[in-house]
């Protein structure tokens, strides 16, 4: 996808005519965004199986108060993901056997969380009902809208009846059966602390947070400083060797004697800087007899015309 | 017909009540009238004494807005979901802003001088001791850690930087936190040379330092690359601003996107400064802002200032130990740490003057300015990578 975004077919309008960006350079940029379907189609691949409870007996119940197999899906990235139009299978055969409805704004998984299909081959009762059940399956597939691509799958051993099968961690990590089912939320259940109650806590005064903050702004700062040291350094070195290398590579700057001219120094600028200023001065009062005329090139617009702005003669008819 | 002129009268009487009651007098506090005052204090700062008025006005502007009372409910104030202000409002709340006037910044600086005498970016790393000083000070007055870090970034006197850490860290605090910013950045020229002053010997005050020596454009564009690929590998929360930071002096430097580099450093950094400025400026209604918070907020702005200040010129004077004669710095250039540009630059070469009139240091105190810019930028990213 990186080589065809480069492509020279899809850049070539936006360098052309003197490096200007124009209309038909922007076009190409945004047809050459939507063409791709790697860039409209690349978030449902950031979707993970993450749990599934194959046979449930008195574990969760759906909203009809009926209990039946679940998979959980989770959205690793931090960006909401449409689950809608991707597919659903136990058989990979068939990789498109339940295609997610579009449109149901219930199918925007927000970043980081999950979602709960009921695989209870009842479609009927909506959109996160499946058409098969996974009681007698040892497969699972996720398949992304072109209905060929496998975003996740899992194959796993017989299933334990009220026992979930899981990640170790969200979207991650090996599957293994759960010591605890957690639909519709995070397979390793951490406590977490806000970071801020943790230096509450740790320190309470603020001097850890000064020293190590402090640290890290001047070692930014200070490997920005190392680095332009050289870098002024190897620049005072190049001027200084064009400024050797002048006398022999141009002819021009040889004076007829044949002595070399040395580079002015900077008192002699100072001094044609200073003359020019005096003479200026003196002359400021003096007509310059010199007439400046600047085309000014004005575009065309209606809006700017005051033809459009006049009201129109009234005519007596 | 008795009967008639009674109900009409009534009627009549009844509509000028519920007129009345529209009226921003019926809805007004002590609170909205001190908060005006306060607004109009901003505008007479900037339009009299011309303390910073590109930000002073649209606040204090902004302030008077956000402080004419109303009944609620009409979709009119910038906290009622739906409203003009509450949209525009938006850009603040979710940081959109301060990463696009950092892109104006980048697009307007000219590193020259920093790149010319790079241990000058050294003197913009100590300067923010400001920040964490406040830090420490508002734990101990019983702050959250979150919230500290709202309030010391103050201490960086960059406003954009200060709206963006607390729209993460303490969306709370946010207006009485910019405020404070935008006012001590205008208070640059008051609160600073006291300071300067007071850490510094008539001899020091008078040191000469070197002219800078011309940069060429390869290193001009080689800075906003490297400064980026070295700070935000380090502090990789910081690339919302220092990203912006850098890629607009790259549009400056790079010398051949001139269109881009002046709508950023021209129109966009315009519209945004008038649109950050207006909304920070009307978050401050009464109700919501003039609390305790709001004033130790204030007092640890200040502190954290003349910290900020403290720990520039200190640097340098330590600093100057370690240099040859002739090397040294002025450390009346030591206030520029603090990354309110130009105008913190503007305070040594007037002070500076003051003791020399041949010895212009500005030139020399933009170095540390705009290092306390990328400095100011990297410790949010810390305290936004620790406590976020």
């Amino acid at each position: 996808m990186i080589r065809r975004f480069f492509d020279a077919r899809f850049f070539a309008p936006l360098f052309s005519a003197g490096r200007r960006i124009g209309a038909s350079g922007i076009f190409a940029l945004t047809m050459a965004m939507l063409w791709s379907p790697d860039v409209q189609g690349q978030r449902a691949t950031d979707l993970r199986l993450n749990e599934f409870m194959a046979i449930n007996k008195t574990n969760y119940e759906d909203d009809f108060g009926e209990r039946s197999s679940w998979i959980e899906i989770f959205n690793s990235s931090y960006g909401t993901v449409d689950i809608g139009g991707c597919y659903l299978s136990d058989d990979v055969n068939n990789l498109k056997k339940y295609p997610i409805p579009k449109g149901d704004v219930l199918t925007s998984i927000k970043p980081r969380q999950h979602v709960v299909f009921w695989a209870d081959n009842k479609p009927t009762h909506g959109t996160f009902h499946l058409n098969f059940r996974i009681d007698d399956t040892r497969f699972l597939a996720l398949v992304a809208s072109d209905g060929h691509t496998i975003i996740d799958s899992v194959s796993y051993p017989e299933q334990t009846p009220d026992v979930s099968y899981g990640r170790t961690e969200d979207g991650a990590g090996a599957w293994r059966f759960c010591e605890l089912t957690t639909p519709s939320t995070n397979n390793a259940l951490v406590l977490l602390e806000a970071a801020s109650d943790r230096f509450k806590t740790y320190d309470p005064t603020g001097v850890a947070m000064m020293i190590t903050a402090m640290t890290v702004v001047f070692l930014a700062l200070i490997s920005l400083f190392l680095i332009f040291k050289y870098v002024g350094k190897t620049a005072l070195w190049v001027i200084a060797l064009r400024g050797r290398k002048i006398p022999r590579e141009n002819p021009a700057q040889v004076t007829v004697s044949g002595e070399k001219q040395q580079p002015s120094p900077g008192a002699v600028f100072a001094a044609i800087a200073y003359a020019l200023r005096r003479y200026e001065m003196e002359v400021s009062e003096l007509e310059s007899n010199i007439l400046t005329i600047n085309k000014i090139s004005k575009t065309y617009s209606p809006w700017n015309s005051k033809i459009y702005t006049l009201r129109e003669t009234p005519v007596k008819k | 017909m008795e009967t008639t002129t009674n109900s009409l009268f009534g009627f009549l009487g009844e509509n000028l009540q519920q007129f009345l009651s529209y009226t921003a007098f019926s809805h007004m506090t002590v609170g909205h009238i001190i908060m005006m005052m306060v607004g109009l204090g901003f505008l007479y700062l900037a339009i009299r004494h011309e303390f910073e008025p590109m930000l002073l006005i649209p606040i204090g502007f902004g302030i008077l807005i956000g402080n004419i009372p109303f009944m609620p409910g009409l979709r009119i104030g910038i906290y009622e979901e739906g409203s003009v202000l509450n949209i525009l409002y938006f850009g603040v709340v979710q940081g959109l802003y301060p990463p696009l006037i950092f892109l104006g910044i980048g697009a307007m600086t000219d590193f020259s001088a920093l790149i010319s005498n790079p241990k000058l970016m050294l003197i913009g790393a100590a300067a923010q001791v400001g920040i964490f000083g406040a830090y420490i000070a508002a734990l101990l007055l019983g702050f959250m850690p979150n919230e500290a870090a709202a309030i010391g970034i103050i201490g960086g006197a960059d406003g954009p930087t200060a709206i963006f850490l607390s729209s993460r860290l303490a969306p709370h605090l946010m207006g009485a936190v910019a405020i404070s910013a935008y006012s001590y950045m205008a208070l640059v020229p008051v609160l600073q040379p006291p300071v300067m002053k007071l850490l510094t010997s008539r001899k020091e005050r008078l040191i000469r330092m070197r002219p800078p020596r011309a940069v060429s454009h390869l290193e001009k564009v080689m800075f906003p690359i490297i400064g980026l690929l070295l700070t935000c590998l380090v502090v990789p929360s910081g690339l919302p601003l220092l990203g912006m930071l850098f890629f607009g002096n790259l549009l400056k430097e790079s010398g051949v996107t001139r269109r881009l580099a002046e709508t950023a450093r021209g129109p966009l950094i315009d519209i945004v400064t008038i649109l950050i400025g207006l909304t920070v400026g009307a978050s401050t209604q009464a109700t919501t802002f003039l609390t305790g918070d709001s004033i130790r907020i204030f007092v640890l702005g200040a502190a954290s200032f003349v910290v900020a200040t403290f720990g520039g010129v200190l640097f340098v004077k330590i600093f100057n130990l370690f240099l040859k004669e002739g090397n040294k710095i002025n450390p009346l250039i030591g206030n520029a740490g603090v990354s309110a540009v130009p105008d913190s630059a503007r305070v040594s070469q007037v002070v500076g003057l003051q003791y020399d009139k041949t010895n212009h240091l500005l030139m020399h105190a933009m170095g540390p300015n705009v290092a306390g810019v990328i400095g100011s930028a990297v410790a949010a990213g810390i305290l936004l990578g620790f406590l976020s």
